[in-house]
């Protein structure tokens, strides 16, 4: 797999977009789908692929709202794998935004963040009519 | 090599005891000996070596069941505060749903389940209620005059004082535009019209700030009290008769529901 990822959001999923030519992934919106490990799966995959046979840096553009446990561990798994690739030093970088006025998920993101040592924003949207 | 085994060995190889009748069988004693030393001494290499092994593995297992516990840990955390943000936000959603967002009141839904509430425990409970329907008089004029913010700024301070007049047990609630619905549970027909005429008393004699000019309302109430072959909101529809025979009697006052 060398080729972008597309995955349309609904309400209970997010929207997920990967861009291969410039290492840009985002994952907007709600994730608590009925199966995390199957749209997951295809995320990491994609990553790992990426990491793997791509030299270019990865970022990821995030902004997720509610998670369900299966997507948290999921999102704990993903951050595991910048991780290890920023540790092998693979230039990675995580940017959350969210909305100035749901202060509490940026707090979440720092509980995110807790174990990352490669650069990992968080930081208020502008907000959008 | 135990000083024993060197002077055995010596014996064996001085050439004057080759021809002793236990030469052969001494030799043979000695390389069996030799030789069982050597496997021990394997057998025990083996042995430590496994041992170190497996300590190995096992501080790398504990390592391992540390970094997943924490893992565990986190997830837990996390998870357990997006449950919180959602419980809290489902209650602001009912919150919502159920209060009026201009006077912070009980809005119509919540007001007709409180009611059919009332009813249902007048039943078993054998007490009655009442209700009362309030309108604010010439609310029209208000709103030309002060424009509809000065007419809300007056909803919201009328919201406030009625919060502040009613008895605790009582509930009010925004019926729709200007007009007020209380809900008096165990109150007779007579006490409840006592609480509204001091009611009425209380609301003529204050003033309300709309920018820097105080204005003065006047309410007109109707009162009903619940009978108990009647459903809650009968009740409310004879409150709202009399209402209107107050309004059209010069408003300013109240009436019962006969």
């Amino acid at each position: 797999m060398n080729s972008d990822i597309q995955i349309s959001g609904t309400q209970s999923t997010p929207t997920v977009r990967g861009d291969w030519e410039t290492g840009c992934l985002t994952m907007q919106g709600d994730s608590y789908p009925e199966n995390a490990f199957e749209l997951f799966d295809q995320i990491i995959r994609w990553i790992g692929s990426f990491l793997e046979q791509n030299r270019l840096p990865l970022r990821l553009e995030l902004q997720l709202v509610y998670l369900n446990t299966s997507s948290v561990k999921a999102m704990m798994d993903i951050f595991d794998l910048l991780e290890d690739a920023h540790r092998q030093g693979r230039p990675v970088s995580v940017d959350w935004r969210y909305h100035a006025e749901n202060e509490r998920i940026a707090e979440l993101a720092e509980e995110f963040r807790e174990d990352c040592t490669f650069p990992f924003a968080i930081e208020p949207k502008q907000a959008t009519p | 090599m135990h000083p024993l085994l060197e002077q055995i060995e010596a014996l064996l190889a001085a050439p004057d005891h080759r021809d002793h009748p236990l030469h052969a069988a001494l030799g043979q004693l000695y390389r069996l000996h030799i030789d069982e030393q050597k496997r021990l001494e394997r057998l025990l290499n083996i042995a430590d070596g496994y041992q170190q092994f497996t300590q190995t593995d096992l501080a790398s297992l504990k390592q391992q069941y540390e970094r997943q516990l924490n893992k565990e840990r986190k997830l837990s955390r996390i998870s357990d505060r997006y449950q919180q943000l959602m419980r809290e936000r489902n209650q602001a959603l009912k919150t919502a749903a159920t209060h009026d967002p201009l006077t912070g009141l009980a809005n119509r839904r919540l007001m007709d389940e409180q009611l059919i509430q009332a009813g249902v425990e007048a039943v078993r409970g054998g007490k009655p209620f009442c209700v009362a329907m309030l309108d604010i008089d010439h609310f029209k004029q208000i709103n030309d005059r002060y424009g509809h913010d000065g007419g809300d700024r007056i909803l919201v301070s009328l919201a406030e004082s009625l919060r502040g007049q009613m008895r605790a047990g009582d509930l009010c609630g925004r019926w729709g535009g200007e007009e007020f619905v209380l809900l008096m549970q165990n109150t007779s027909l007579e006490q409840a019209g006592q609480i509204v005429a001091r009611l009425i008393e209380y609301l003529r004699n204050l003033t309300f700030a709309v920018t820097d000019i105080p204005v003065s309302i006047t309410v007109s109430i109707g009162v009903a009290e619940h009978s108990m072959v009647e459903a809650p909101l009968d009740t409310v529809n004879r409150a709202d008769r009399v209402l209107l025979d107050a309004k059209q009697e010069g408003r300013n006052s109240y009436r019962l529901a006969g």
